[in-house]
Order: C-alpha cells, then structure tokens, then sequence
C-alpha cells in the first residue's frame, strides 16, 4: 500500500510538472499570437460579421402586456414553511433565464426539444397538444400529446428538467377546461398535430383566443366518467353521446353544497400579485 | 411488512367528519350556525363548536362585504337556513364587527355534563352579545384593608409627582 502511495505522488508530481509546462506553452502560444505574426500577411484577414441590430419594440408599452404568472409559482395551502418556496422560486427564475418557458395553457399547441442519448443528433423534438399543467415549484409538469402513426402518445415533460433544451409555442389558445384528459376518449382527429406545424403569431397584449370547440367522443366506456359533476367538464358535445335521462342520472352525484363550503376556498390574488412582482424583479436583474 | 399508518394519519386534512357524511356535515353545521346568528351564544358539543368557529368567522367575512355582493348574499342565503337572519346577518352583526380584523367569535369548554352519553359541551358567541359574559371578571372589592392602604399610597405618589414637577 505504500509503495503504492509513493508511485501515486511521483505520478502526481510528474502530472502537475507536465500541465504546468503545458501551461507555459499554451502562454507562450498566446502572446506570441497576439502579436502580428509574418504568418497573418500570406492570408487575407479573418472576416468578423457586423454587430447584430438590437430591436426595440416600441410599439407595445409595458403596461399593454398581458401579465401572465405561470400557476407553477403559486405555492399550495401547506403547512410548510414559506421560505421552502421562495427558495424554490429563486431556482425556477435562475433556469428560467437560461431557458425561455413562455406562456402557454392547456390547449396550446407546443415543440419541444429534449436531449436524448439515444438519439441520432442527441436530440428529440415532439410536437403536442398540452392536455394538463400539473405539479407546484420546480416539479412542475406538462403533458403534450399527440397522435402519431395512429397510434396516441403522450409525453409528460418537467419544465425545469436540464434535458429540456427549448419549448415553443406553435399556437397560443385556452380552452373551455384546464384539463383535457378527456382527449383520450375523444375522437382522433381532436388529438391529432401537424408535427411540422408552423409556429403561428401570438400577440402580446389581449385576451388569449379561448376555443370553445366541443370536442365528439368515442362510444363509451370511457377512461373515467367524463360525464360527472366532479370532472366539470364543459369541452364535450354530451348531446351527441348521452340520453337527457342519463345526464339527469349522473347528477346523483353532484355535490351542490361544494361551491358554498368555505373551508375549500383558497384566495390568491394577493398571492399572486406579490409573487408576480417579486418575479419580474429577478427576471429583470 | 406494509405499514398502514399512512390510513391512520389524516395528513393535512382539516374538516371533520361528522355525521352521516360530507352532506350530512355541511347541513348540521348549517343548522348549529343559524342557531348561533339567531340566538349570538349556543351550546353544542366541543367538536361542533370547533368547526362552526371557523364557518361562523368566514360568514362574517362575507357579510361584510356588503348587501350588494352576489357572492355575499348567496352565501348568507345558503348558510342560514331560516330567511329572517339574513338581514340580521348583513344589517347588526356586519357593522359590529366592522373594526375587528379577524376573531369574531368566542368558545369556551364547559366542564360537567348533565347529558346521559357524557358528551364534551362547549359555548360558542359571537362577540359583543347582550348576555353577561362567559369569564365574569371578578370585581376587586375597595373597601378591603390592603386596597384602602394601596389606594392610599398611590395618592401620595400622585401628589410628589405634583410637587415636583
């Protein structure tokens, strides 16, 4: 063991003495390239591209923007500390100025490129209707899906993974639910996007365009009683697949009392608002 | 070995089951609030009281906000289950407690039962009711020696301080 110890110091020894001769070298490259070398007149000089322009659009003021704060920031009602989120709410900001996440809801359209080891190129890109935002603070989740080769796939991506390398949106719209797991059940060509679909122009000002399509199912079982109160369901065409006799039926289990508790009523707005500043603030910096 | 104290552990749940379940609970804790804004001091079980202290401060809050508010009136036309409280609710109760931020209701635990199943009774009030107050504060009695001498004392501190200044 100690004459193995001593092999290891020498080696070391003869490590450091080569990377610091490197070192020397790579200076003395250095210097010697700054200077104006007989080598340079032979070759005509390096073409360096102009400055690009920086754009300032004036057009739109600050106050015209819509402010948008994505729901991942708003801590749920917990018992846990408030510093535990604003921690959280540093990390999120300092990945969000690496990567721009823009805005989107569930209904947009988006592509995203993620780094694949396995990949030919290391990367792959899906294109998808995002069906649910899920998940608080850094494990905030979204699911895009789409419909490729007949068959539906659904990929659930984390908005602060480091594979991710970018999200765009193709197409900015709401809809009439925040969640579209019901597309599952609904006819195909509702789940079906273009892979190369062209990103189209959203405004920055302005109500975001809700689609209030309804969307045709295919004939029931369905993955779960999208008919039921407790779904609230508003982006399916019940007509179409269900009997008024039915639809009076599932409202057995209607919880009417619900919108009248107060114990289940969460209030925001204040939240939101502070923490909207507070991230503006350190996007900006 | 699976270990079920997961099931046995409420893990943040805050509302109570009471009765016959979650419709059951709501219409009970509607009646015992009704009785509370109608009567301002009910006498309930310890667990109920518990619950309707929270209901009871939240309709409050929502009374506040005036006889306009849709939302407000909704509220107020849900939870008292007899009509004649809610101008009670919006016109007396409301502008009492237009000062107090939060802590609009007092509960106090009663200690003997009279009941054959031995149940934990408790007193909920609204604050500022006409009834002579649960915790009766005990008047210091003037004429006792100590208070005479105390009184006493205080004066000629009163009258250096004068002399002083």
């Amino acid at each position: 063991m100690a004459a193995c110890a001593k092999g290891l110091d020498k080696l070391i020894f003869s490590l450091r003495s080569l990377r610091t001769l490197q070192l020397r070298n790579e200076r003395g490259l250095s210097t010697s390239v700054c200077r104006p070398s007989p080598r340079e007149d032979n070759d005509p000089p390096k073409f360096t591209p102009p400055p690009k322009p920086v754009v300032i659009d004036k057009t739109q003021t600050v106050a015209s923007m819509r402010k948008f704060l994505s729901p991942e920031f708003i801590p749920p009602r917990q018992r846990t500390d408030p510093f535990k989120f604003s921690m959280e709410r540093k990390d999120m900001v300092r990945r969000r100025k690496v990567l721009n996440i823009p805005e989107f809801y569930a209904g947009s359209i988006l592509a995203v490129t993620m780094a694949d080891p396995n990949a030919s190129g290391k990367m792959n890109r899906f294109v998808g209707i995002c069906i649910q935002r899920g998940g608080k603070g850094l494990g905030a989740t979204f699911v895009l899906r789409n419909i490729i080769d007949n068959q539906g796939v659904e990929i659930c991506y984390e908005m602060y993974s480091p594979r991710i390398q970018s999200v765009e949106v193709l197409k900015l719209e709401k809809r009439l639910d925040d969640n579209l797991m019901y597309l599952r059940d609904a006819l195909p060509e509702y789940s079906t996007v273009d892979p190369d679909m062209k990103p189209e122009s959203c405004s920055t000002s302005g109500e975001v365009p809700v689609n209030k399509i309804k969307v045709r199912m295919l004939p029931k079982p369905w993955s779960k009683h999208w008919e039921r109160p407790r779904f609230g369901i508003q982006g399916i065409r019940f007509d179409l697949c269900m009997t008024p006799r039915q639809m009076e039926f599932v409202q057995k289990w209607a919880q009417p009392w619900q919108e009248y508790d107060m114990l289940k009523e969460y209030d925001t707005s204040r939240l939101e608002e502070q923490i909207f500043s507070e991230v503006q603030r350190e996007m900006s910096k | 070995m699976r270990l079920t104290l997961q099931m046995l552990i409420s893990h943040g749940r805050v509302a109570r089951k009471m009765g016959m379940g979650p419709q059951s609970r709501i219409n009970m804790l509607r009646n015992i609030l009704t009785g509370l804004v109608r009567h301002e001091r009910i006498e309930t079980t310890q667990a109920r009281a518990d619950e309707v202290r929270f209901y009871a401060e939240k309709l409050v809050d929502y009374a506040k906000k005036g006889d306009t508010d849709e939302k407000a009136m909704k509220m107020a036309s849900f939870w008292l289950t007899e009509k004649d409280l809610v101008p009670k609710l919006f016109k007396v109760l409301a502008p009492r407690f237009e000062s107090h931020p939060n802590g609009y209701t007092r509960m106090a635990r009663i200690p003997c039962t009279q009941n054959l199943d031995r149940a934990k009774m408790a007193v909920l009030e609204y604050k500022g009711n006409p009834f002579p107050p649960i915790y009766p504060t005990k008047k210091q009695n003037e004429l006792t020696l100590i208070n005479q001498l105390l009184k006493g004392y205080r004066e000629e501190r009163a009258q250096l301080f004068a002399a002083k200044s």
